[in-house]
């Protein structure tokens, strides 16, 4: 006897879901609108510029140890927390994040991304610590990433627009921009909330839900395209219904085998790769939402053009096989 | 669609015996391979033993040699090193070639010499400014300078329409105003850092035999990836010197020292620079006997007297004819070995010096003496390097990374074929069998390509096994539609291929753009995001070998299955 997640046939009534998921939409955009807007993203220093340290934890140093040196170092914003380190026996570790002092040009550029006398204070202080990574990111790097990653976004989206523009109509497209749009804002808000750090390999999973929820929004699109062409009397609502119903088995395996390997990566990948397959996960499960709901609902309210006559129109050809 | 001829199933089994063969060096040692190890980054008594066992065990090795034997090129987040990017500031490349442009254009103005023009330069900011010196105007004083310096201005080598290195325009009654053109600036950019990258090759690896290589990014950044190893403070002390180096007479006479101390300026000619070890000043003459161009070879060699580390070089054909010329002269007075203003050492000539074998000696480490031997033999950077971007991953930290991107892998795969057998039983299986061919065709792709493995590589690996069973799912969906559409097995299978064939390649492109966004936009930009392209890359190959694998191999073992099996109703 085989797995059936959904049963062969269904019938679910997605379109009358619609106003609902509408609803949930906005508030979430809205929501995350605002988390971003007030209290920002927690960027890492890929983007915010400064310097983190990952170092072992020695026996009987506490975080209390290593912030009394570091502190007493001519640093800002520093900030020592105490981390599960990679692996599945994880061992511990302390992660330094800092700022150099402000300076004047000329003194910029001589200590500029110079993490040495961090390293020399901890090395003394603590003999036997190891320096497990060590990063250090000068403010105009990190501003051109940053510029970078967002024209990255960007140019996926419209790249993206276009290819469904040239393969469907343009009513497509725009429902599938909204989708796209929709998921990468509330991943954001998401990001925002939990304050989680938002860095470059954050980019890449927002790169990659925009890809996955694309790729599901297109199958159900190809799906549409395809009724349309069978039913060409039925109306667009039901329609849309139907090639949401034979997809969804596909869509929630897809779904289903894709989140099992990245629960994979959660929870064994170590703690460089948490916050990106975190990022992920949410991604699959939004962007399966938004594919259903978002990007049809848009289509459906936009309505598409339809071959105006089926056979069955034209004189002399009724009941036509 | 069910129909395999002889030559597409010699063209698939082709390409997954080709895939296996590329992925196949990844399972065994490099020993083993017969693959010549790098030369360990810290050269300490253990590191060198089993350096020299691995290249004995290297030349031993039985693999054919028909064999490829790259493996997955593995970032640096996996296997630990240093990754720096350095930039060359326009102004400083500006300012130096103004500087040499002042003594071009002060010749030029001065011949010929029955016709001097008479003239100050200054480099201020980004303009060389000629003065005429106003004792000495004559009517046609300012219309004879423009015209020497029109002569002077020579068109920029390699660059398009002969554009001129630089304009110049009359400022006021006396001053003429020279600046580079816009061609020029880039084009001495341009040739600076290209200059850089092979003066910080020869410094970081004097031996070419660490796995070093910089490379240019944009017009003016240069990437150092140093692999191994485990301090970025001695590598970035190697690099942030600029390299230049004089022996230049001295004048030590106290009384000459004592007035310019409490001058504080040296008589024309002379500048006063203080010992690096001693502290001690000295008036050091301004025009350099021999420099840096003329150093043959350095190398780190000992002092006779004490034995303690010291740098030996010698000087090539004209640095010997210069020094032991000036030696000779010179007996008894003292000269300075001049590093980037610093003297390293000031002895006295007891004897003309006629081999051009040098030694410098001070308080040396064994590192520090490697390192600036290194340094001198490799010769001047043409500009300071700055240093924007600096990570390092202990080698514990990439150790762990591989550790846990692997299992995750591994459990990653188990769990999908478990769902996926659970889901549609036999054919499950036969999209397991080409899960498995999948990844083994993007192992063997990554390594054949030389592309880098990062960790979030491996999370796109791991994305890859999850979603190119999308493609497999997307049939089996369809078949279990036709079947229950009451169609026979092979009709429905045939019409569950053809219908998810627009579905797959449409989902599928749309993930290749992005991933092919995230490869080619930073590199237009020229803000490099290295294990983030690591990621694309692993994404991009991932979604081109899962259409295959899904679409085609699926296909056949399912066809084959169905030509020999021939069932009646089909268990999907």
């Amino acid at each position: 006897m085989l797995l059936k997640l959904v049963p062969e046939k269904t019938n679910l009534g997605f379109m009358k879901l619609r106003f609902p998921a509408f609803i949930l939409s906005v508030v979430l955009i809205i929501g995350s609108i605002f988390a971003v807007s007030t209290q920002g993203l927690n960027l890492g220093v890929d983007f915010a510029g400064g310097s983190v340290l990952e170092t072992s934890v020695p026996d009987g140093v506490s975080v209390e140890n290593i912030r009394s040196t570091v502190g007493g170092l001519d640093l800002q914003d520093v900030n020592v927390t105490e981390a599960r380190g990679a692996g599945v026996n994880a061992e511990a570790v302390f992660v330094i994040k800092f700022k150099p002092p402000e300076l004047s040009e000329e003194e910029a550029a001589e200590r500029e991304s110079g993490n040495a006398s961090v390293v020399d204070a901890l090395k003394a202080a603590f003999p036997g610590i190891e320096i497990r990574s060590n990063a250090a990111v000068g403010p105009k790097v990190s501003g051109e990433l940053l510029w970078s990653a967002i024209t990255v976004l960007i140019g996926a989206l419209v790249l993206m627009l276009f290819y469904i523009l040239v393969r469907f109509d343009w009513q497509f497209s725009i429902g599938a921009v909204a989708a796209l749009s929709h998921d990468v804002i509330i991943t954001m808000g998401m990001f925002s909330i939990t304050q989680l750090e938002f860095d470059l390999t954050t980019i890449a999973a927002l790169l990659t839900i925009i890809g996955y929820s694309m790729n599901d929004t297109v199958v159900v699109f190809d799906r549409v395209r395809e009724e349309m062409r069978k039913y060409k009397k039925l109306a667009l609502g039901q329609v849309i219904n139907l090639a949401l119903n034979g997809t969804l088995s596909r869509t929630l395996l897809t779904s289903g085998t894709t989140l099992l390997a990245l629960l994979a990566i959660f929870f064994l990948g170590g703690p460089v790769l948490r916050g990106m397959s975190f990022a992920l996960i949410f991604g699959v499960l939004i962007g399966t939402y938004s594919s259903i709901f978002v990007a049809s609902s848009i289509l459906m309210t936009i309505g598409v053009t339809r071959e105006k006559k089926s056979i069955d129109d034209v004189p002399g050809f009724q009941g036509a096989p | 669609m069910l129909q395999f001829p002889p030559w597409k199933i010699v063209l698939i089994a082709g390409a997954l015996i080709i895939g296996t063969l590329l992925a196949l060096p990844n399972a065994f040692s490099n020993s083993f391979l017969g693959v010549e190890p790098q030369r360990p980054a810290v050269e300490t008594a253990e590191n060198i033993a089993a350096y020299n066992a691995q290249v004995a065990a290297a030349a031993d090795s039985w693999w054919p040699g028909i064999l490829p034997d790259n493996k997955v090129n593995l970032g640096l987040d996996l296997r630990g090193g240093v990754y720096l990017l350095m930039q060359i500031e326009e102004d400083d490349v500006v300012e130096r070639r103004l500087t040499s442009l002042s003594a071009t254009v002060a010749n030029a103005l001065r011949t010929p010499a029955s016709d001097r023009v008479y003239a100050a330069t200054e480099v201020r900011d980004d303009e060389l400014i000629i003065s005429l010196n106003a004792g000495r105007m004559e009517p046609d004083t300012m219309d004879k300078a423009l015209s020497r310096i029109d002569d002077a201005n020579s068109p920029i080598q390699g660059a398009l329409g002969g554009q001129q290195t630089f304009s110049f325009s009359q400022r006021g009654d006396r001053e003429i105003v020279i600046e580079l053109t816009s061609a020029a600036r880039s084009f001495y950019l341009t040739d600076a850092r290209n200059k850089s990258i092979v003066t910080v090759r020869d410094r970081i690896d004097p031996q070419g035999v660490r796995d070093v290589n910089p490379v240019p990014q944009g017009d003016n950044r240069i990437i150092l990836e140093v692999p191994g190893e485990p301090d970025p403070s001695r590598i970035k002390s190697v690099l942030s010197q600029t390299g230049s180096l004089t022996f230049n007479l001295v004048n030590d006479a106290p009384s000459d020292i004592q007035q310019a101390i409490s001058l504080g300026r040296a008589p024309v000619g002379w500048r006063l620079l203080s010992d690096a070890e001693t502290g001690e000043q000295l008036l050091v003459n301004n025009t350099p006997v021999v420099t840096g161009q003329d150093v043959a070879s350095a190398s780190q060699g000992f002092d006779p007297d004490d034995n303690t580390p010291a740098v030996d070089f010698r000087l090539n054909g004209t640095g010997q004819r210069l020094f032991s010329k000036t030696t000779q002269e010179n007996v008894g007075r003292r000269f300075a070995i001049v590093l980037d203003e610093r003297i390293m050492s000031a002895p006295v000539i007891r004897e003309p010096i006629y081999g051009g074998q040098v030694q410098i000696s001070g308080n040396f480490s064994m590192e520090e003496a490697t390192d600036l031997a290194a340094i001198i033999e490799a010769g001047e950077l043409p500009a300071p390097l700055n240093f924007m971007e600096e990570r390092t991953v202990g080698p514990g930290l990439g150790a762990d990374s591989i550790r846990a991107g692997t299992t995750a892998s591994i459990i990653g795969l188990i769990l999908v074929a478990i769902f996926m057998i659970l889901s549609y039983g036999r054919f499950g299986i036969f999209a397991v069998l080409s899960l498995s061919a999948n990844i083994i065709l993007i192992l063997g792709a990554l390594s054949a390509l030389g592309a880098t493995l990062t960790l979030p590589g491996i999370a796109g690996i791991i994305l890859t096994i999850g979603m190119a069973v999308d493609a497999n799912v997307l049939v089996f969906e369809r078949i279990r539609e036709e079947k229950a559409a009451g169609r026979s097995p092979i009709t429905a299978v045939q019409a569950g291929y053809e219908r998810a064939l627009s579905a797959i390649l449409d989902a599928n492109v749309t993930t290749l753009i992005a991933a092919i966004v995230l490869i080619m936009v930073p590199q237009w930009m020229g803000t490099p995001i290295g294990p983030v392209s690591g990621f694309a890359v692993t994404l991009a190959i991932g979604v081109i070998t899962s259409v295959f694998t899904a679409f085609v191999v699926t296909r056949w073992f399912t066809a084959t299955w169905l030509r020999w099996a021939r069932p009646k109703t089909l268990s999907i």
